[in-house]
């Protein structure tokens, strides 16, 4: 029952989005209004309907028997709704569809025309999607005779902030979906009305840009604390699919302030907009479509592939064309100095553009190789260390000081002396930590010095409360610094152990001495484990924590996991994990000394908090605008 | 600035769209990963054999005719779905497969063929994954085509698909 109603309802969405492209055009507000709310309500109803189905664990439907099992705790029942491909298109769409009648809720007077149009372009992307699930991947899908039991779920995915971690990425991805429909509605206008189209997109991108960074953050922790490698970021297609978005929305993001305050960039932001959602697709379905391999993969079909890419081609090719041929209009011939606030953020913009295309690259070059020479390359961190990573750094000297210059244009002898303060810090909290440490890695010094360099600055700016400098951008700048010095920490300085390790031996890392106790063997809900314990000794042979990280099966699906344990203060991370083995031979254990790694996660809660003070400060200013 | 120049990120982006659209449309699998034995006698090893009372010797038991070598477990989803060509290759085209049962439950993968029928002539076990890594196995399903004279011709990595069934058909007839 519940299956054929959630398949009928992703119907109803269907039908609601068609009638909303269709009805956008006239003026007829309240035939606008039934298809704005039939559709969310459709989506909600067919996206819950999933969940109910997973949550009874009702295995005649095919997706809940492919990914769900009954001895499942109750949360990731929930979560296997988007942990496989066809559910999580549901989710796709229930948030496009979320961000639609936010749209739509703006609706006055004077931006109808702007909003109109904006909410035909949105239907037309959700009736894309719905299409492209019924037909290539309904998760409703049923199964006769119905199985007894579910095949399981990855067990490795069966993790608190990877449960989450799908639906903020999937509300950043599609909430560049609004910028997106905004933007051709305003090149579509032909008498420009005086509509601060801006500052409607702005609201929007800064939304969407939190989820993003609150999401890709998520997937971080999930890979550091689950994956058992011992890093954070890996460079895996699927993580340079979200980092790349978020390139483009940092940039739209700084852009829009511009247009906001000096009228500039228009057309730089109405392109931007446009890239930035096209990739946020292309990103999320080039993996699916099996056309790049990555350990995020989802089942392979190459008919999907085809939909998509017709689908890309298409809301890429009309924006584009449109953007060709009328966007000179917002052509202006503002010439912006260099040193400006607004000369900062071009700098900044363009930067973060080509540290966008550096990871696009990376990310397909294999792929054009391909093409071309038949032969099959792999592209790891070194190109991006070598690529991305250098054009990073002018990108965060030009941030410290951007926010402290004026608009329009900057006295050059007043420069010195703002940025003074600024400098002296720095450089003695530098010598300081180089003192202490004293190591001669230059990138080390560099990422260190430069991380002071925005973490001061941006400390004076909130000490001096400047009027006219945004709270929100201040706080989100703070948090930057302190990302990169846990970014620095963790990959300049870690340290590596690998042995393999008997009840009772000992091992050496940094200042502290690591004993294998013992082991135990335990069971959870739906697996069964052997837990190493590691006794930890500092240099004085004090106990600092024991540690236990745990070897893991899940009969169900028949998968070994490990459990990283981590003990972690302000200066770094210790983190075991247990490999296999057994009592003659002894157990490969590694361990992994990882400096300042809380910090990373700190940074991003702190910019994630300027976002939120942010947003707050625009949506008073769209309250204003929509009354 | 010129008109014209605002038409470029169109151009662009049609460059990179076609180039996607190409790889979706040539027969091409991203899994058939070049591997390093490609060209090389098939790897030595010995095991205990899930159909048979005595081990399972690799010298004995390639190099007379063509060979599928296809890396299994129950625990794979995947290996499910390709369950039904791997059975057409040992029905339909009367090609011998070795089987290699990784890292599973032997009893689980006894039961498992009997309801899915069992295509493999025979089935070295490979308890800890040792077989495999000698065979550079990336990740199951992982099928490898052995010509008569021992040698490894092709490998593919991911489950068979209709697609690949053909292919692979097609390479054994030209070896043939």
């Amino acid at each position: 029952m519940a299956p054929s109603l959630g398949n009928f309802a992703l119907w109803l969405s269907l039908f609601f989005a068609i009638s909303q492209f269709f009805v956008s055009k006239s003026n007829n507000l309240k035939l606008i209004k039934i298809s704005v709310n039939g559709l969310l309500i459709s989506s909600l109803i067919s996206f819950f309907l999933l969940m109910f189905s997973y949550v009874v664990s009702d295995f005649s439907v095919l997706n809940v028997f492919q990914n769900s099992h009954t001895t499942k705790p109750l949360l990731y029942k929930i979560s296997g709704v988007w942990g496989n491909h066809e559910g999580s298109m549901l989710l796709w769409i229930l948030v496009l569809t979320i961000f639609n009648f936010f749209i739509f809720r703006l609706y006055n007077k004077n931006n109808f025309k702007l909003l109109s149009k904006t909410l035909e372009t949105q239907a037309f992307i959700t009736i894309g999607f719905v299409l492209f699930t019924i037909i290539t991947s309904n998760p409703f899908e049923r199964i006769n005779p119905i199985p007894e039991n579910g095949l399981g779920f990855n067990p490795i995915l069966q993790d608190p902030a990877l449960a989450i971690h799908p639906p903020l990425l999937y509300i950043g991805y599609v909430g560049l979906s609004a910028a997106f429909s905004l933007s051709v509605a305003t090149l579509n206008l032909n008498n420009n009305e005086k509509i601060p189209w801006y500052t409607y997109m702005k609201t929007f991108v800064l939304a969407a840009w939190i989820f993003l960074t609150i999401g890709i953050a998520l997937g971080s922790i999930w890979a550091y604390y689950e994956l058992g490698w011992g890093g954070w970021w890996f460079w895996d297609p699927v993580e340079n699919a979200s980092f790349m978005p978020w390139l483009l929305s940092t940039a739209l993001l700084h852009s829009l302030i511009t247009v906001e305050k000096r009228k500039s960039l228009k057309t730089w932001v109405l392109l931007l907009s446009i890239l930035a959602f096209l990739l946020s697709v292309v990103g999320t379905f080039l993996v699916r479509s099996g056309i790049l391999t990555s350990v995020h993969t989802f089942a392979l079909d190459p008919s999907r592939g085809i939909y998509i890419l017709i689908f890309i081609g298409i809301l890429g090719g009309y924006s584009l064309i449109l953007f060709g041929i009328k966007s000179k209009k917002y052509f202006d011939s503002n010439y912006l100095t260099f040193f400006s606030k607004e000369g900062s953020i071009l700098i900044n913009n363009i930067l973060m553009v080509v540290v966008c295309a550096s990871v696009f690259l990376g990310t397909i070059y294999p792929l054009l190789v391909e093409i071309f020479t038949n032969n099959k390359i792999s592209v790891g961190e070194p190109y991006y260390n070598s690529t991305a990573v250098p054009i990073m750094i002018p990108a965060i000297l030009v941030m410290g000081v951007g926010p402290i210059l004026a608009w329009g244009k900057e006295d050059k002898s007043k420069i010195f002396k703002k940025i003074l303060p600024g400098i002296l810090l720095t450089l003695i909290a530098s010598l300081i930590v180089f003192l202490i440490y004293q190591s001669y890695s230059i990138i080390g010094i560099a990422g260190i010095i430069l991380a002071f360099w925005i973490i001061f600055n941006n400390i004076i700016i909130l000490f001096k409360k400047i009027k006219n400098l945004s709270l929100g951008m201040s706080i989100a700048h703070l948090g930057v610094g302190i990302l990169i010095l846990g970014i620095t920490g963790s990959s300049v300085w870690q340290k590596e152990k690998i042995a393999t390790m008997k009840i009772n031996n000992e091992i050496q890392i940094e200042n502290y001495n690591i004993i294998f106790e013992k082991v135990n063997e335990i069971s959870g809900p739906n697996y069964v484990a052997i837990q190493g314990n590691f006794l930890v000794y500092d240099k004085k042979k004090n106990i600092i924590t024991q540690l236990k990280p745990e070897n893991r099966f899940y009969p169900i699906t028949n998968i070994f996991t490990t459990e990283a344990s981590i003990h972690t203060n302000l200066l770094r991370d210790l983190y075991i994990v247990l490999g296999e083995g057994d009592p003659n031979v002894g157990w490969v254990v590694k361990i992994y000394f990882n400096p300042l790694v809380i910090w990373i996660w700190i940074g991003v809660l702190i910019i994630f908090l300027g976002g939120v003070v942010s947003i707050n400060t625009n949506l008073k200013k769209l309250k204003t605008l929509t009354q | 600035m010129k008109k014209q120049l605002l038409i470029i990120p169109f151009l662009l982006f049609l460059l990179i769209l076609l180039a996607f659209f190409y790889l979706l449309m040539i027969e091409r699998n991203p899994s058939s990963l070049t591997s390093n034995l490609l060209n090389k006698s098939v790897p030595k090893f010995e095991s205990e054999s899930l159909l048979k009372n005595k081990n399972f010797i690799s010298s004995e038991e390639f190099g007379n005719e063509i060979v599928l070598v296809n890396f299994f477990a129950t625990w794979c989803k995947p290996c499910r779905d390709e369950h039904e060509y791997i059975k057409r290759f040992s029905d339909e085209k009367k090609i011998r497969i070795v089987g290699i049962n990784y890292k599973d439950n032997s009893k689980k993968a006894s039961e498992w063929l009997k309801k899915l029928g069992n295509p493999y002539s025979d089935i070295p076990i490979d308890k800890n994954g040792r077989i495999a890594i000698d065979w550079g196995v990336y990740g199951i399903p992982e099928t490898f085509v052995v010509n008569s004279k021992g040698i490894i011709k092709y490998r593919h990595v991911g489950p068979i698909t209709k697609k690949v069934y053909r292919k692979i058909n097609s390479l054994i007839r030209e070896l043939e």
